[in-house]
């Protein structure tokens, strides 16, 4: 028998939406509530605020990624969320079925006035870890932010 | 009275070389960060609010000061661009600007002051416009004065000083340091004038210590040590053994290796910058001046010779069965093996690889595979370095997809993996997961647990 | 989105309200596009909740747009969110920006 849990993260929340742009603010607004929820425990007022913004544009970015890169040739195409958390990290992985993409990224170079391609840099800049997998011809992005304790002196 | 400090990049890009990694205004002057000294000026001339302004990132220097709550006092952030002469950075900020008086400091430059006198009197009565200026800087005031005074300032209270250079930075420091220790408010214990210490700080007997000096927090000072006089020592720091630090400046995060003799220098981690030539020396020997900020290198170091001493332990137990079995299941066509081309740990290097399959067939394959015999060649190449004993699945080279590991995912290959530690399946999208969670959270004992549960694991 | 317009000076201020993301930022575009493509413009911000980077796209796009016809975009009353955005891209380099309308208005 294998074993089937994760592990070191318990599963919080799983999403899937339609992939539209419509949808974005649902994508977002649930990062928001689900890390408002999860920080609430884990760190002190002035951060939670912080903490839940960056996953509410985080998740925006990559759910808008996500469509945008999405084959015309598939327009039912369905995109997951998935939240985990230990007691002090909250882990989001976006899972769709598109092309193969490179996570790496550079900041764009801002002088030249670009509109687009800030998403993952946005994303690199605000959470802790991102990692990029892709299997069977699912990509998965996991994105994970520790919740900073403060401790008062 | 509120304050409007107006700094530009291009005022302080030369410090960008030579500290990098630390945003100009939280520079340490004499152990407290630059931007503390306008925030304290600030307050002294009465002001509840400041504003910071700048054309450049001031994200550190948010996230150090927030909203000022800390000094009692309202702090926000703005931004301008590089063109931007003075009149339209108050333009741009009007609404900070109308209804109070505003003090305008505009420049990368330090102000003098005692913190005895009585600035917010003295802002209240002066007359608008630009009160004192050095060139590269200045200090003025909008609005009206609120109470009417004749007193006839004599000397100046306060006087400025352009940071333009390397010098300057270091004459400042040591004139605060020898003059002005009671002038400005500066952190940390003083028993005694002239000497202050921050907390956490080792000395052991046969150091000395000299005064004036100013020590931070987290600071070893070793034995026969000797921190002469004028000397400025940051937050972790350690001064190795019978070393000499006088008339310089340590700053944080540097270690100063034993036996050496640092005199009216900087010191910042491996760097070394005589302030008055602007010469900087890059210490190569590690030995003697490293950032311990690279502790991360002696922590791959320690995993790999953890990984390799169980590898050759694991060689020693294997050998024997490896050297019956091997033939045996070669002839019998059970023992398969594939070349193969696969990522190393370094985006864009390969290095080559046999896997070695072991095929199902009869009692002498369920005992190769008990015990792990496909390894068993791989394991040299962890005395070799190119693998570890225990880390990611390695993942072979693709040219047709051309994907590459992300590098921020922790990938390093092993011939055992952390997924088959924690029995997981081979495929699928947790693996990585795993693997990520242990590259990230392992140490080289975990490691060594890790071997052991995937050993174990991979019978079953 | 809620976009309402007025004039001060010679600019036309919008003033922005709700979320600024992929879904509704054609909605400005389209907006600008219906002005003159000379005509220097406020964008006031402080009613914008949520700003992410396809919202930053726009506004770069329109401040690119604004450049080669010789007009200007300034952006006035950002609050703490938005800000975030504008100091992790950098895109403050960008943009004239004002903490009040009217002085937007004169410069």
């Amino acid at each position: 028998m294998k074993k089937q849990i994760i592990l070191f993260m318990n599963p919080i929340v799983t999403l899937t939406l339609q992939a539209d742009l419509r949808y974005v603010r649902i994508a977002s607004v649930t990062a928001c509530n689900v890390a408002e929820i999860f920080a609430d425990v884990a760190c002190t007022a002035g951060n939670v605020a912080e903490f839940c913004h960056a996953y509410e544009l985080s998740i925006s970015e990559a759910f808008t990624n996500s469509v945008r890169y999405a084959e015309p040739s598939q327009p039912e195409k369905q995109i997951t969320i998935r939240f985990s958390s230990d007691n002090s990290t909250l882990a989001a992985s976006i899972i769709d079925t598109n092309p193969q993409f490179n996570p790496l990224t550079q900041a764009p170079d801002i002088n030249s006035y670009p509109e687009g391609g800030y998403g993952l840099f946005l994303i690199h800049r605000l959470m802790d870890t991102v990692s990029y997998t892709r299997k069977d011809g699912t990509n998965m992005l996991t994105m994970t932010k520790r919740a900073t304790i403060m401790h008062n002196a | 009275m509120k304050t409007l400090i107006v700094i530009k990049k291009q005022e302080y890009e030369w410090l960008l070389d030579l500290f990098p990694g630390v945003h100009p205004l939280l520079l340490p002057i004499c152990n407290k960060p630059f931007i503390e000294f306008f925030v304290d000026f600030s307050i002294f001339t009465g002001s509840n609010a400041i504003r910071i302004v700048s054309d450049g990132p001031l994200r550190d220097v948010e996230r150090y000061c927030e909203n000022g709550s800390r000094w009692g006092v309202e702090i926000s952030y703005g931004s301008m661009l590089p063109a931007d002469e003075l009149h339209s950075v108050i333009d741009k900020n009007r609404r900070f600007c109308q209804e109070e008086r505003v003090v305008i400091i505009s420049g990368f430059l330090f102000i003098h002051y005692d913190k005895k006198s009585d600035y917010a009197s003295l802002f209240a009565s002066l007359p608008s416009g630009e009160l004192f200026s050095c060139g590269r800087g200045s200090i003025s005031l909008t609005g009206t004065p609120v109470v009417e005074t004749n007193t006839t300032t004599g000397a100046s209270p306060f006087s400025l000083t352009a940071l333009d250079s390397v010098g300057k930075y270091y004459r400042l420091s040591m004139d605060i340091l020898k003059n002005g220790l009671t002038r400005y408010v500066l952190p940390g214990y003083s028993s005694e004038s002239d000497c202050y210490i921050g907390r956490n700080v080792v000395i052991p007997k046969s150091a000395e210590i000299k005064k004036p000096v100013i020590i931070g927090n987290n600071v070893q000072i070793l034995s026969n040590s000797v921190i002469d006089k004028n000397s400025v020592i940051g937050s972790n720091v350690i001064i190795d053994r019978e070393s000499v630090i006088s008339g310089s400046i340590v700053m944080d995060n540097t270690y100063i290796g034993e036996h050496l003799e640092v005199k009216d220098k900087i010191a910042a981690g491996n760097l070394l910058i005589d302030p008055e030539s602007g010469t900087t020396i890059v210490m190569e020997d590690p030995h003697l001046l490293t950032s311990m900020a690279q502790s991360k290198v002696a922590g791959t170091l320690l995993r790999r010779v953890v990984h390799a001493l169980a590898a050759t332990l694991l060689i020693i137990l294997q050998f024997l069965p490896w050297f019956l079995l091997r033939p045996i299941l070669g002839i019998q066509g059970n023992w398969k093996r594939d070349k193969g081309q696969y990522h190393t740990g370094l985006p864009g290097k390969a290095f080559t690889m046999t896997k070695t399959t072991i095929g199902n067939n009869g009692p002498l394959c369920a005992i190769a595979k008990a015990l792990s015999l496909d390894r068993f060649p791989l394991l040299f190449r962890v005395l070799s370095g190119k693998l570890l004993l225990i880390g990611s699945q390695p993942v072979l080279i693709n040219p047709a997809t051309r994907v590459i590991p992300n590098s921020m995912s922790g990938y390093r290959p092993g011939v055992f993996s952390y997924a088959e530690a924690e029995d997981w399946p081979e495929i699928g999208i947790d693996t990585e997961i795993v693997e990520h969670y242990y590259a990230v959270h392992g140490n080289p004992l975990k490691d060594i647990a890790m071997t052991q549960k995937a050993l174990f694991n991979r019978t079953h | 989105m809620n976009i309402s317009e007025k004039n001060i000076n010679s600019y036309t201020i919008l003033s922005l309200q709700g979320i600024l993301n992929a879904s509704s930022a054609p909605q400005l575009k389209t907006y600008i596009a219906g002005l003159p493509d000379a005509q220097s413009i406020v964008v006031d911000l402080e009613n914008v909740e949520f700003l992410d980077s396809s919202g930053l796209g726009a506004l770069v796009g329109i401040a690119r747009r604004k450049k080669t016809s010789n007009a200007v975009i300034k952006l006035a009353r950002m609050n703490e969110r938005v800000k975030k955005v504008f100091e992790i891209t950098q895109a403050y380099t960008l943009f004239d920006i004002y903490d009040d309308v009217s002085a937007a208005a004169e410069a």
